[in-house]
């Protein structure tokens, strides 16, 4: 790894970095402090009321506890789909835009080999995702200890972020290997959004049940299951780790073919 | 020092480059002429190893550039011919980028560079003129000290001022022994530094030439206006004695 351009790259894009934090912090603390057993009671209505409207959203069920309230209203969408787009948008300028713009050059032109320089660049890229993600964890944890002392089961909650880290890999891997064999930011953009939300609508139509419901083994989104993570089901666990296996092999690829390819510099 | 050897990439509807074959003598400049779109900058990203051929090879100091381009790096210096610098930074910014990124701890190296070419690099990049670019473009291809230089149409852009203090950076740097690769597609450009000039076209090798030689076949071409065209009609008649 370069130290030199890894400082540049992680400057150039805190402000990214930091409006997506703002941003979930919002509804990270908007979500909690809806968390009332009362106000549970109203959604359940409005579950009952229109249930594939909210099942749509990954909201099927309230739960009773703060951590099932969380893993329905949180990490049924908000901390999937932001994190995710940050993904996107940092995985393209790591690489693809670098291509594009033509400023690769630099960075090639340096003994600094084209396996370095990538490298530097999934550091950059997984570093700023999985920070993005224990401040979420920090804010959620501080924010349910000081409006609701003792409700939120921490170790539970931590291994819901372990199981959400795997999904973010597969993620980052994905898009790493997009933005390397891309050689315009369109095509990065294009491929690298497109797949992920394709997936995560089909991830929605899944949720609405019945006989869409055989939809969920159309889409990595599924390998991600908070309900079983919090029961402790170990099937839960294989699944995160096939994530982590889909992100490394993605990475590996990129890489590889990154190094080997032409490059229009 | 630098080799090529039969190197060929084709992109199709004759575009590219095709069995092209020669060498820069270690110690020599040579000028790399050639109309645009000849494949003066293809060979170059040969040369740099971001593109691989379709068949031959090139090294430099005995090292393919093809696998081996990190290493050839830590001696040379490149200058793009379409200079893309990022967006978000100042030029003093960058070039403290690229000396950090690329080990360099000699920064007076920089200000005399800097100081030659007028440069005042405090403003941001965005905003700056094709000279200026170019400038620290060349800053950046100098900065190391290099053995070895690359410069793909170092002087456009340059006003003829700049222009001249360039050619004496390149007639300094090959006093000091570097061995030099440039290309332009203007003669003019080169032959003051260069001692031998590869021409290009279309892809082929035209000829590779010492530049005194070169400069003894050069063509002139003059252009005769007639007043009239019965004037005409009987100059064409005339046989020219050439």
């Amino acid at each position: 790894m370069n130290t030199t351009l890894f400082m540049r790259e992680v400057r150039s894009s805190y402000k990214l970095w930091l409006i997506f934090i703002a941003i979930l912090a919002m509804y990270i603390s908007v979500i909690i402090s809806m968390f009332d057993p009362k106000l549970g009671e109203t959604l359940d209505l409005f579950a009952k009321a229109m249930p594939e409207m909210m099942s749509l959203f990954g909201m099927g069920e309230t739960g009773a506890t703060l951590i099932e309230f969380l893993s329905n209203y949180l990490y049924g969408m908000l901390m999937i789909v932001f994190p995710m787009v940050f993904i996107i948008m940092l995985a393209n300028r790591l690489v693809a835009a670098h291509v594009d713009h033509g400023s690769m050059t630099y960075l090639l032109a340096s003994p600094n080999t084209r396996r370095k320089v990538a490298l530097t660049q999934v550091t950059v890229l997984l570093s700023m995702t999985f920070t993005l993600l224990l401040i979420c964890v920090g804010i959620a944890i501080g924010v349910s200890q000081a409006m609701f002392p003792g409700a939120l089961i921490i170790g539970d909650f931590l291994l819901l972020n372990l199981g959400l880290a795997c999904l973010l890999f597969a993620l980052c891997g994905y898009c790493f290997f997009i933005s390397c064999i891309s050689n315009e930011t369109g095509r990065a953009v294009m491929f690298g959004a497109g797949i992920p939300t394709f997936f995560y609508l089909v991830q929605m139509l899944a949720n609405m049940g019945g006989k869409l419901a055989d939809l969920k083994y159309a889409t990595i989104f599924t390998l991600f299951n908070p309900k079983a993570i919090i029961a402790g089901d170990v099937s839960a666990w294989w699944m995160c780790g096939v994530l982590v296996v889909i992100g490394a092999i993605f990475f590996s690829i990129g890489i590889a073919r990154f190094e080997k390819r032409d490059l229009p510099l | 020092m630098i080799k090529i050897n039969h190197l060929t990439k084709d992109y199709g509807q004759q575009r590219g480059i095709f069995d092209l074959t020669f060498d820069v003598q270690r110690g020599e400049v040579f000028g790399f002429l050639g109309p645009n779109g000849a494949g003066k900058t293809t060979t170059i990203r040969h040369l740099m190893g971001f593109i691989h051929p379709n068949a031959g090879n090139c090294s430099i100091n005995g090292l393919d550039c093809g696998t081996h381009s990190a290493e050839i790096q830590r001696n040379l210096g490149y200058m793009p011919g379409e200079i893309a610098l990022p967006d978000d930074m100042t030029g003093l910014e960058f070039l403290h980028f690229v000396a950090d990124y690329r080990g360099v701890t000699d920064w007076a190296r920089v200000e005399q560079l800097m100081a030659r070419f007028e440069l005042d690099a405090r403003g941001n990049l965005k905003r700056m003129s094709k000279g200026m670019k170019q400038k620290i473009g060349i800053v950046c291809a100098f900065m190391h000290d290099p053995q070895v230089l690359i410069l793909d149409e170092p002087t456009s852009g340059l006003d003829p001022l700049m222009q001249n203090h360039f050619i004496d950076l390149v007639l300094e740097e090959k006093a000091k022994g570097k061995t030099i690769l440039m290309s332009s597609h203007i003669f003019e450009e080169v032959e003051r530094t260069a001692d031998r000039v590869g021409i290009i076209r279309e892809g082929h090798l035209v000829t590779v030439d010492s530049v005194a030689a070169l400069k003894a076949a050069q063509r002139k071409r003059y252009t005769v206006s007639f007043a009239s065209e019965k004037e005409a009609q009987a100059f064409s008649k005339e046989s020219l004695d050439y």
